[in-house]
Order: structure tokens, then sequence, then C-alpha cells
């Protein structure tokens, strides 16, 4: 029972905290703007994580070692280097627009400008992640993520023509006045929302801190396949509200304010608590998985001890990479850089560079000397393997889509 | 690609993100009178969106769906959004005399917008929530006229 349990809370966890800023500002733009004619996007996206995503906590807990740990060992130092250098600087960007959103929830809430609470947010970060035990940090802004379900709540209360919206999703077209590459550029931003890199470090990071072995691969497989797809539905309950709310009026979503309209113009009062509860959740809860995976990836790089379950005195160099993460996450958010845009970009730019996260993953979860009988399957290779030609194919096309599109403008 | 030329060139994409990320809104030249149009447009568009939503913000207040923070600051982005439109518009130097009438005609429909929006945003400032339908009225006349204008340029 006890184990059951266990289980359970963790796939509510992994529900929660699914959604982050770049899932929450993604959906709601392409939902306002396209409908549900990108539905299929977080679809691809919620099974390319699901697909990394068990590879990494298996390999995890079968070879006891972390993403970036393999990294560096399978790319060598040098394109391990360039990797490390990639994934920090988006890993980085993200980690403003994380505690940007933190600040900006806490905003709508109080109306104090949220460039004043910037520095506050960045010190309660450090400080949950100084003090907070890692498994009670990874549930309690995981269960609060849950209050983002209020978008699911809200398009059940619209009433909408369920038909016409599976219709839209299932058959999807490119609407009037929007071009090819926008809606291509955009179906990229709810892939590399989805698939973050920063999502396989975190897991995989938090899978050696929870010191998992051969015996948590059911937790590790529960996790996954029910938690992340449920959190995917969760994605697109934020897209259809946005479809039904902001759609209609003419809305197109620059500001996580936006974000939280479609819940409050339905529900009212309580529905808008709930989903400020849920916007500070997520982007707190993924504030905190940036700032650990800036000190798990360099840690993990320069082969320095890492992470929450040995004494900070024996992991100073880990603490003091996410404290100077933090710090200068909190300077560049202070300078007025527009927190939507900023997440905009790490989202897109992270899809630039999903390859050199997830090809090396491929290769160890078939290496039979780390992981012994725990190898891919026939089945799991053919889909990890497609996915990779996606990834490459993704990998070439976005930075020229952002160029052309002007971020996605026009 | 070589270990250190894939250095490099992560180096590269990343200053040239981090540079472009900082850049809100690009301001190109517009030499033509066709260019300098569909920057108009551009402009009205991004104007729909922030009083289509400080409409639905002031109509969701006025019902009792919203607190007053949420408002406020909702009402104030928007303001600052639009102020920023008015300007990078502004700021863009016509080409010919057509051009000059296209520049007043937009220039007009913004400053009311962002004159009407400022009005909601004290309305919400002064807890005046259940007044705010009728202080956002005025919007509707400007929402009707940046339709007007993206039908007739676009």
């Amino acid at each position: 029972m006890k184990r059951f349990f266990a289980v359970f809370l963790g796939i509510l966890t992994a529900i929660g905290g699914f959604v982050d800023i770049g899932d929450l500002v993604a959906n709601s733009q392409t939902g306002a703007r396209f409908g549900m004619n990108l539905a299929w996007a977080v679809v691809l996206g919620v099974i390319g994580i699901v697909v990394y995503a068990e590879m990494c906590g298996r390999v995890a807990a079968v070879a006891g070692r972390p993403v970036f740990d393999l990294v560096r060992e399978r790319l060598g130092p040098r394109a391990g280097l360039a990797n490390l250098i990639a994934s920090f600087f988006i890993n980085f960007l993200t980690l403003t627009a994380e505690v940007a959103g933190v600040a900006i929830a806490l905003s709508l809430a109080s109306s104090v400008s949220y460039l004043l609470l910037i520095p506050f947010v960045a010190f309660l970060v450090w400080l949950v992640i100084w003090r907070m035990p890692f498994e009670t940090m990874e549930r309690v802004f995981g269960l609060l993520g849950l209050c983002l379900l209020v978008f699911a709540v809200t398009v059940w209360k619209v009433g909408p023509d369920w038909g016409g919206l599976f219709h839209t999703a299932s058959h999807p077209q490119v609407p009037a006045g929007e071009t090819g590459f926008t809606y291509v550029y955009f179906a990229i931003a709810l892939f590399g929302a989805a698939m973050t890199p920063y999502e396989v470090f975190f897991f995989s990071s938090g899978a050696v801190e929870e010191h998992w072995t051969e015996r948590d691969l059911a937790t590790n497989r529960a996790n996954v396949l029910i938690g992340f797809p449920l959190g995917g539905l969760l994605s697109l309950a934020i897209m259809a509200s946005a479809d039904l709310i902001l759609g209609p009026a003419g809305i197109d979503v620059g500001q996580l304010s936006q974000v939280a309209l479609p819940v409050a113009s339905v529900l009212g009062r309580v529905g808008l608590a709930v989903v400020l509860v849920g916007l500070f959740a997520a982007t707190f809860g993924a504030a905190l998985e940036t700032a650990l995976s800036a000190g798990y990836i360099i840690s993990q790089y320069m082969g320095w001890m890492w992470g929450k379950y040995v004494r900070p005195r024996q992991a100073s160099r880990f603490h003091l990479v996410v404290l100077l993460s933090i710090g200068a996450a909190m300077i560049f958010g202070l300078t007025r850089v527009d927190p939507v845009k900023v997440t905009e970009y790490s989202i897109v730019l992270s899809a630039a560079a999903l390859p050199l996260t997830y090809f090396p993953i491929l290769v160890i979860a078939n290496d039979p000397s780390y992981m012994g009988d725990k190898t891919n399957g026939r089945f799991l290779n053919a889909i990890a393997s497609i996915y990779l030609v996606i990834l490459i194919v993704v990998s070439i096309i976005t930075i020229p889509l952002l160029i052309i599109t002007k971020g996605g403008s026009g | 690609m070589r270990p250190r030329a894939m250095t490099k060139a992560a180096l590269a994409v990343c200053g040239a993100c981090s540079l472009a990320s900082c850049v809100a809104h690009p301001v190109g030249p517009a030499r033509t009178y066709s260019t300098y149009e569909g920057k108009a447009v551009t402009s009205a568009t991004a104007a729909q969106s922030s009083v289509a939503t400080v409409q639905l913000v002031a109509s969701t207040a006025a019902a009792g769906k919203a607190f007053g923070p949420y408002t406020v600051v909702s009402v104030s982005e928007q303001e600052e959004g639009l102020s920023a439109v008015e300007g990078t518009f502004a700021s863009i130097q016509p080409p010919d005399r057509r051009a000059d009438a296209l520049r007043d005609e937009l220039g007009a429909i913004l400053t009311s917008a962002v004159d009407h929006i400022a009005e909601v945003r004290i309305a919400a400032r002064r807890g005046d929530l259940d007044d705010l339908d009728r202080v956002a009225a005025p919007l509707r006349a400007d929402a009707a006229a940046l339709d007007a204008f993206v039908a007739r340029h676009g």
C-alpha cells in the first residue's frame, strides 16, 4: 500500500511538474492564434519526452549515472564542452524566464512591480534549494502545480463543441492569415517546450539524488508513462482555453497575465486565485529545476561532487554554480528584458539544441556495458530513432525559421 | 565538424541569440510606402490585441470575477505594451506624403486607445472595478477603428 501511494504521489507530482513557463506561454499563444490546429505538436513532444525520459530514468537507475556525466564520457571533453555551453546558455535563459515568471505571478496577486519582486524570488529559490530536502521540494511544487488543472475545468465549464475541437486537432491546417512558416515555427516552439533539455538533466540527476536502483524502474515507468501524458493533457487544456476565450476576442498572448485570463473570465475569483497559485508553483518548481540543472551539468562535466544528497561542504562548487546562476538570472531579469520573449527564445533554441542532449542518451541506453540486460528493446529503439531524425530536422530548420518569421511575428 | 569548431559555433550561436533575445521590438527602415503600410498594419494588429485584452479584463472585473491587483497589473501591462507600439511606429520615418497621412491616421487611433486604456487603469487603481465596463466603453470605438484600418490596409 505504501509503495502504491509512493507511485501515485510520483505520478501526481509528474503531472503538476510537467508544465513550466514555456508550456504556459507556448500553449496559450498557439491556442489563441492557431486554435487546436497545433495540438499534434504537443502530442509529438509528449511522446518524445516520454520515450527519452524513460531512458534517462532507466540509465540513472541501472548505471547510477546522470545524463551529462555520460554525455562527456561519450562525446569526449571538447564536443562535450560545446554541448555544455549550448545547454547551459539555454538553461540560463529558461531560468531567467522562470524567475521572472514567479515574480509576475506574485505581482498579479499583489500589484507590486515584478521587477521589485525578482530579487526576493531569486533569494527564495536559492533558500529552498539550500534548505529543503530534494524529495520534499519536488513533491510540494509538483503537487501545487496541479492547481493548473483549473484550465481543464475552464474548458469543461465553457461547454465547447467537443467534436469540433477534436476535429480541428485531428485535421490540422494553417489558419487564414497565417503562413506555413509561422505555423511550423510555433509547432517547433510547442515541441521544444515539451522536450526542453533541462527536464532530462533534472530527471536523471534527480533519480541519482533519490538513490534509484533497478527496483525503482516501475516507479520510473509509472511517472513517465502515466504522469507525463496526463501533463500533456494539461498543456492541451491550456491551449483549448485560449482557443475558446482569447482567440475569438482577437487576443494575441504576449504577457503571462493573459494566460490566466480565460480562467478568470469563466470561473471568476476562485478560479483566478487557483490559477495564480498554479502559475506560481509551476514557475517556481521549474526555477528550482533549472537552477539545479545549471549546477548539475557543469559539475557533472567537470567531474565535481554534486547534488543535494551530499553535504554542501562536499559539493561546494556545485552550490556555488547554482548560486551564481540564480544571481545572473536575477540580474538579467532586472534589465527589463521581456520575460515572455526570453521564454519564446529559450524554447525555440532548446529545439535547435535537442540532438546534442538526446543522441548520447540513446547511445548509452543501448550499451550493455552500462545497462546490462536493461538495454532498449527493438520497438523502443525504432521510436527513439524516428525521434532522433525529427530532432535533427527540427534543429536544422529552427534558426532559419526564427529569422524568416521574425520570432513568430509574421 | 571538429570539436574546437563546434565550441566556436556554439559560442557564436549563443552570442547572437542573446543579442536577439534582448531586442523586443526591432525597427527596420521603411523605404517605400508599401513597407511603411506593412509596418503600420503590424502595429495596428498589436494594438488590436491590447485593446481586446483590456476590454475582456474590464468586463471580467466588472462582473466581479477578477481581483483588483490582477486587473491593475493586466491593464498596466497592456498600456505599457501599446505605448511601446505607438512609440515604435512613431519612430519610423514615413517615406513620402501618402505615408504621412497614414502615420497621422494610425497615430490618432493609437493615441486615443492609449488614453482610454489609461482611464481604465486609473479607475482600476482607484478600486472602481464595478464601473470598469463603463470606463472601458470608449475602447469599442478604438477597436472598430483599428479593425477598419487593418481591413483597409492589410
